[in-house]
């Protein structure tokens, strides 16, 4: 039978799609109200950033937020994949290509946050 | 494959395509935000993108991420709550409130690009 959809192992995915898409929402909030409303000049400048990637705790957040996003962005490119994309070769060098943007961008998101110095 | 284009298929269809366009712009932010590395160049950065085009750009931005949330939310409340019977409901409420939402929302971004 051809098999269209995600196929087996989709349960977690399928959960933590909705979970993590909760917490963005909530996260997004903040980082909406911080980063264009509770900032002094026409944008968050350097100084503006520093200031608060001072505390630890906006670290932290920062990188649950960047980590929650790629997850829940890619996750959601992978499953368009799987609905469109049958051919066996054509579908693992389209999940490959996804996995490299997708350690890219948690390495780039990574070192910007973590290396920065206060 | 067939397809009932009714409430609940375009609300599928718009969520996957501003999905997808808010992944890239997701992309793009995590490409920006390293600028942080050098003072000048964030400043710099930062400073370009306030320019009109981009701030009309950030209207389509909005639009993807308050329907997005909006329907997300619809998604949760049909999946995990109730919502499968007033799924459609559900629907032109949140879109309702995320219309009026986006124009508050794109008001002080048309009053930055035309420069006030």
């Amino acid at each position: 039978m051809k098999q269209y959809g995600i196929g087996s192992g989709g349960a977690f995915a399928w959960f933590f799609q909705r979970v993590s898409g909760l917490f963005l929402v909530i996260f997004l909030l903040g980082h909406f109200w911080l980063l264009h409303y509770a900032i002094s000049g026409e944008f968050a400048d350097f100084e503006t950033v520093r200031a608060r990637l001072a505390l630890p705790l906006f670290k932290v957040l920062d990188l649950v937020f960047l980590y929650l996003a790629v997850y829940h962005g890619l996750n959601g490119v992978l499953m368009v994949i799987h609905d469109y994309v049958h051919k066996g070769f054509l579908r693992i060098v389209l999940v490959a290509l996804l996995w490299t943007l997708g350690l890219t961008l948690l390495t780039c998101g990574t070192l910007t946050i973590a290396t920065f110095k206060a | 494959m067939h397809y009932k284009w009714k409430t609940g298929m375009w609300a599928w269809v718009i969520h996957r395509v501003t999905g997808l366009a808010l992944t890239f712009y997701l992309c793009l932010h995590i490409w920006v935000v390293s600028t942080l590395s050098s003072e000048a160049t964030f400043n710099t950065t930062m400073k370009f993108l306030t320019s009109p085009m981009f701030k009309l750009a950030e209207i389509g931005l909005l639009a993807c991420i308050i329907y997005h949330s909006f329907n997300g939310i619809r998604i949760l409340i049909v999946d995990f709550g109730k919502g499968a019977y007033y799924h459609e409901k559900l629907f032109w409420g949140l879109t309702t409130v995320g219309v009026l939402l986006w124009l508050a929302g794109s008001y002080p971004l048309i009053m930055h690009a035309v420069g006030h």
